[in-house]
């Protein structure tokens, strides 16, 4: 199970890779829910890389008397979370890994196409089996803990600090068949130092007042485009006359993006909508609404039929594992 | 056994591995893990014997991708047992793990015998992982133990911890090794190898006593050697105080070789009894003719006929036989032979020769058929 790889997700080398415990592993109810339904609806079991970050958290012990040790009484209210953003299911099982649960990374790399997130783990999905980890699913843990490496994001203290992709979420379904409780999942992190998965309380962030808090140290992972509207109104100027040639050239291909989708209707147009002439006017904007919907309409059904083809593919494919399994009977 | 719904291959491997392996391993659960089509079985729990008790490990194979090699899941108390790791073994056993992650990983579908392979390789490692265990116990007694018992063959331990039961060390000592039990049947009935072993428990106690308590002692055997040599009859020795298995285990041994050659020896004194039987009542109906513990004799006295059951006990001579007879005339109310009562007591001595023997049963049978007729003409009157 040990390696020989370097470290290839991060850039940097680990400066520190002390064993770190993590507090729990949160995840947002949507992200759960996608990874479930992707779970249950495949045909078999599966598996696939879960992405997000790790942050450290201080937890608000303060008190007027200046500490006499400052970083050590820090660091031991300091919790470590990790939070999952994203995942990709691989739609298989043994898909990044051999069958004794070495990683290769040239598969992850394939697997993950170029997601932007960082890898803190995986997950195994598997139907009617014990929901405790399997002999593969710890050589897997292992394996992707001494390779895969991430940041610790920590706003107070900047120091740079590494941490394994340490994370796994184990889903299965009960052994018999239930009308009530129909899944289970379970979040585990891999511990290096005790070759060991240790169970880990997943928590579910939700949007609300409720969850505030869990935002307070969250960095937006894809920023929204600078959509910078083409007004003749003076106010605006103010806004957007600093800039480099850069993101002025930028904002001219967004703009032209934008066109593009508004059917050579201008944004100045809008202004036409506003008294006497707007009776006019209105035609041009219904006829501009009317060729978007024909061409959500033929979007939908290119979708339609490429999902076909796309189940007819898997169908295909198989009828050939099938015969493959066959093979040498 | 229910193989229809497993892929082909699968089955195979399944078939071979429940055929071919030492210990006698048992399917308990089928799963379905495919959603198109969950009639195709992929996934099953094997109960493989250890230690005189059953571990169950899951198979996981996945049926959309029969081509790849399985997982396994193994007991919930043994999180920390990895077979194929060689960073926790370090020494003597690295041959066995590079030959088992070389089965894995190199996976090949059509070998039959992979599956039995894996799991003989893992019950080989959960041998040496329970060893390890119960070598960390904090126990003197149970530490001096394994270092004088080790030399003997096919020990296995195990670790018992729970939140709810007290910490204990088994151990599961084969005895009379030397003894081949299935070649001293002159014809083998057995599939397995018949063994017989000493469970030893010890219960860990955390305060410091002067003399640890004796462990529990109990001698266990597969239910099929009942036939010849039943072990609930061999009366333990004592466990003196400050007793060790190496002092208590050569006695016990030599003991029990003598019951076992004269469980063997018991067979033919049965076999020449019901020999002798023939010459007073005919060829028998029915005989068990490997171990000699039942027969069935057809007889008549005047125009009565009826027919004789003889049960032995494993302990002939010394017991007599228990006799049972059974009208071939007469039906009760539910239409069914009438049947007298078991005869234990008649008279009987273990020193006469088997022809005397068979000649004193023949007298006990024929005052004896007056009284059973009498009793069956009652039952059908009372009609």
């Amino acid at each position: 199970m040990t390696s020989h790889f370097p470290s290839l997700c991060s850039s940097r080398p680990p400066l520190a890779m002390d064993d770190l415990s993590l507090e729990k592993i949160e995840i947002s109810g949507a992200t759960l829910a996608s990874l479930i339904q992707r779970a249950s609806s495949s045909p078999s079991d599966v598996d696939g890389l879960i992405f997000g970050q790790i942050h450290r958290i201080v937890s608000s012990n303060l008190s007027d008397d200046p500490p006499a040790d400052s970083l050590a009484s820090s660091s031991s209210s300091d919790q470590i979370v990790a939070t999952v953003t994203s995942f990709v299911c691989s739609g298989k099982t043994v898909s990044f890994y051999d069958p004794l649960g070495r990683v290769d990374s040239r598969r992850i790399d394939s697997l993950r196409v170029d997601s932007p997130d960082r890898l803190i783990g995986w997950f195994s999905a598997r139907r009617k089996t014990a929901n405790r980890p399997s002999m593969r699913e710890l050589a897997v843990a292992s394996s992707l803990s001494s390779q895969f490496h991430l940041p610790v994001e920590d706003l107070k203290n900047p120091k740079l600090t590494n941490m394994a992709s340490c994370v796994f979420f184990l889903l299965t379904t009960p052994s018999s068949d239930q009308c009530i409780h129909t899944h289970e999942y379970r979040g585990y992190q891999f511990r290096s130092s005790k070759q060991r998965l240790e169970p880990r309380s997943v928590g579910i962030v939700n949007i609300g007042p409720a969850f505030r808090g869990h935002y307070g140290s969250f960095r937006p992972k894809s920023g929204f485009p600078p959509l910078i509207c083409e007004l003749d109104s003076s106010a605006m100027i103010v806004d957007r006359d600093e800039g480099s040639l850069g993101a002025k050239k930028q904002a001219v291909k967004d703009q032209k993006e934008i066109d593009a989708l508004a059917e050579g209707l201008q944004v100045g147009d809008l202004k036409r909508l506003v008294g006497a002439e707007a009776a006019n006017n209105t035609g041009g904007i219904e006829d501009m609404y009317e060729k978007m919907l024909a061409k959500v309409q033929s979007l939908a059904s290119d979708v339609e039929k490429s999902s076909d083809r796309v189940f007819q593919q898997e169908k295909h494919n198989r009828k050939l594992r099938n015969r493959i399994a066959r093979m040498g009977r | 056994m229910a193989f229809e719904g497993f892929p082909p291959l699968i089955a195979d491997q399944l078939h071979y591995l429940l055929n071919h392996s030492p210990d006698s391993i048992k399917i308990e659960n089928v799963w379905s893990g495919n959603k198109i089509n969950p009639k195709i079985l992929d996934r099953f729990t094997l109960v493989i014997p250890y230690c005189l008790d059953n571990i169950k490990w899951d198979v996981i194979y996945n049926s959309e991708y029969s081509i790849d090699a399985p997982d396994f899941v193994f007991g919930p108390d043994d999180e920390d047992f990895v077979p194929c790791s060689s960073t926790i073994v370090p020494d003597d056993d690295d041959d066995q793990i590079s030959s088992l992650k070389k089965a894995l990983s190199e996976w090949d579908n059509k070998d039959s015998k992979r599956l039995h392979v894996l799991i003989q390789g893992f019950r080989d490692q959960y041998v040496a992982y329970q060893r390890r265990r119960v070598g960390q116990v904090d126990d003197d007694r149970v530490k001096f133990e394994i270092s004088t018992v080790l030399t003997r063959k096919g020990i296995e331990m195990q670790m018992v911890s729970g939140i709810d039961k007290p910490e204990e060390v088994k151990f599961a000592v084969p005895l009379v090794m030397d003894m081949n039990i299935n070649k001293m049947m002159v014809v083998c009935p057995w599939k397995h190898q018949q063994k017989i072993y000493l469970q030893v428990v010890y219960p860990i106690v955390r305060k410091i006593e002067s003399t640890p308590s004796a462990p529990r002692l109990k001698l266990v055997s597969s239910s099929e050697l009942k036939a010849l040599f039943s072990v609930d009859d061999v009366k333990l020795p004592p466990w003196m105080n400050e007793m060790c298995l190496a002092e208590y285990l050569p006695h016990l041994e030599e003991t029990l070789e003598r019951q076992i050659q004269e469980a063997v020896s018991a067979i033919d004194s049965r076999r020449s009894f019901i020999e002798a039987l023939t010459l007073f009542l005919g060829r028998p109906l029915e005989a068990d003719p490997t171990f000699c513990r039942q027969a069935t004799f057809l007889t008549a006295s005047g125009q009565f006929t009826f027919m004789v059951h003889f049960f032995f006990s494993t302990q002939f001579p010394k017991q007599q036989p228990t006799l049972v007879l059974q009208s071939c005339q007469h039906l009760n109310q539910s239409s069914v032979p009438v049947k007298s009562n078991l005869f234990t007591e008649y008279p009987w001595s273990p020193r006469w020769e088997v022809g005397r023997m068979a000649e004193r049963v023949c007298d006990f049978l024929t005052d004896e058929a007056v009284n059973f007729k009498k009793y069956c003409n009652e039952v059908v009157l009372q009609h």
